[in-house]
């Protein structure tokens, strides 16, 4: 009888490890880019939308204000 | 614009982090295994905590949503879980994982869920609630494709401790104030009806808000009386089966097919490539056409690709897959949690939908183990996969079974003062 354990779970969940060092290898070569060049990129993306979310109903609010 | 809008995006983001942080987990995986010198079996049994953990609070954070209001639930679990998150650096051990991600993270998180966010859009939004709520549920398929990347590079670039650390910051300094900011529970807190509609027009005396459907319950266990939670609930118990199989055996079984890791990798980036833009046509549809014809249809489309995994050769199975699963992958979210508020109204959708989220966890739980059961012993795929498709025949029959245009606000509404005006809101719905 095999341990369920290993049965279960032949990697973590749900991004498997294997996959993912292949596909970020993938992303190096067809991007070309340094891993701190993409920290800043992916880091933008993440923090300028709420961001700017945040402006745009600040901006209604004033607008709805005023009016 | 109208303000729920702005609530779809704020929510949009909660669901980019919450699920793009918990995806991410797999990429510190190597990593704690060199570091605590542990195995795999070890961490992934944290994470399998985890998964339990989390189903198990969906239904309480949907009772306390039903209660509160989501704004406070959210914020709450946002607050806790991003705290959480930021002090999974400090763990150096399997046991402080377990406590700190398996437990603490994996329940609070339950807060930041659909159970939740899906009230508090199907509280602003009854005319455009489907394509709303696949917008809000694509926030889960940008966040595997984003923010899961950026941990990977933070890794490589500062470290594991310190990318846990930026991740609750992120939660903390820019997640809280924007939903501080911008959400609210129900449109009447800031003086507006749902779907915008204005409150003096003959659609706002008469229309939306005041529209009661014929099985709107007062007390969520009213609900488990009737047919249509049930018929939900065994649907989304079989897309927990069927998707979190997929999603860890997926590569195992190309494997088992000489196909590559690299291969299978590129299959599975299209797979989520064509479900994000199904999940958005699939909720703008369901604006239009009976929902349980397209929860229906999207199972049955998932079956069809089950039985390319059986019956055809392993090269073109893997491709086949990606293109027919890839259509019905997270379809069924916005379509559940739409026709579940449609059916019993939003008072219990949090609980309601929390149950029908807890199968779905429980569901994928045990597939999870069958699946890799059957391929130790058997040495293949093609049972499971047999009843998976067979499953997914059952979910397609018995949602397609709903009596939507019976039982739905959409179809059957009941005004405030029980005078029935069937049919006349969404009239073209077909």
């Amino acid at each position: 009888m095999p341990n369920p354990l290993e049965t279960v779970l032949h990697h973590s969940e749900p991004i498997d490890p294997t996959l993912w060092e292949w596909l970020s290898l993938k992303i190096d070569d067809v991007l070309g880019l340094h891993s701190s060049a993409m920290v800043f990129i992916l880091g933008a993306v993440t923090v300028l939308f709420p961001v700017v979310v945040m402006l745009l109903v600040w901006r209604r609010h004033r607008i709805t204000r005023r009016d | 614009m109208f303000y729920g809008w702005y609530i779809i995006a704020a929510l949009f983001f909660a669901t980019f982090l919450s699920i793009g942080a918990r995806q991410g987990f797999g990429v510190f995986v190597k990593t704690w295994e060199e570091d605590w010198a542990v195995s795999t079996a070890a961490i992934s049994f944290a994470a399998a905590i985890g998964t339990l953990v989390n189903g198990f609070s969906q239904p309480v954070f949907g009772w306390l949503t039903d209660k509160f209001g989501g704004r406070p639930v959210l914020l709450a679990s946002f607050f806790v879980t991003g705290l959480a998150t930021a002090g999974v650096a400090t763990i150096s051990s399997v046991l402080g994982l377990m406590v700190l991600y398996g437990f603490i993270i994996s329940f609070s998180s339950g807060g930041i869920g659909f159970q939740t966010t899906g009230v508090i859009v199907a509280r602003w939004f009854e005319k455009k609630r489907g394509v709303a709520m696949a917008v809000l549920v694509s926030g889960g398929s940008v966040g595997g494709l984003v923010f899961v990347p950026f941990l990977s590079y933070l890794l490589i670039e500062v470290g594991w401790q310190a990318a846990w650390i930026i991740t609750g910051l992120i939660a903390l300094l820019i997640g809280i104030p924007l939903l501080l900011i911008v959400v609210k529970s129900k449109p009447d807190d800031i003086g507006l009806t749902i779907d915008g509609v204005d409150p003096n027009s003959e659609e706002g005396l008469h229309g939306s808000a005041d529209a009661v459907g014929p099985k709107f319950v007062d007390k969520w266990f009213d609900a488990l009386s009737s047919r249509p939670i049930w018929q939900l609930s065994f649907g989304y118990f079989v897309c927990g089966i069927t998707t979190t199989s997929i999603g860890v055996h997926f590569v195992r079984w190309a494997n088992s097919e000489d196909i590559t890791t690299g291969t299978a990798a590129l299959a599975f980036g299209l797979l989520s490539g064509i479900n994000a833009a199904g999940v958005l046509v699939v909720g703008l549809l369901s604006d239009r056409f009976q929902r349980k014809n397209l929860l229906g249809g999207v199972y049955l489309v998932r079956g069809l690709a089950f039985l390319t995994l059986i019956f055809l050769p392993g090269d073109i199975a893997l491709w086949a897959f990606a293109v027919i699963g890839g259509m019905s992958w997270l379809a069924t979210v916005p379509l559940t949690a739409s026709l579940t508020a449609d059916v019993y109204g939003v008072r219990n959708l949090g609980m309601l939908f929390g149950l029908a989220n807890m199968s779905h966890a429980f569901g994928g739980a045990l597939a999870v183990f069958l699946f890799g059961w059957a391929f130790t012993n058997w040495g293949s795929y093609n049972v499971p996969f047999v009843v998976g498709a067979i499953t997914l025949l059952a979910a397609g029959v018995v949602c397609l079974s709903i009596s939507e245009k019976t039982n739905s606000v959409r179809f059957n509404r009941i005004s405030q003062s029980n005078e029935l005006d069937s049919g006349s809101v969404t009239a073209g719905a077909s």
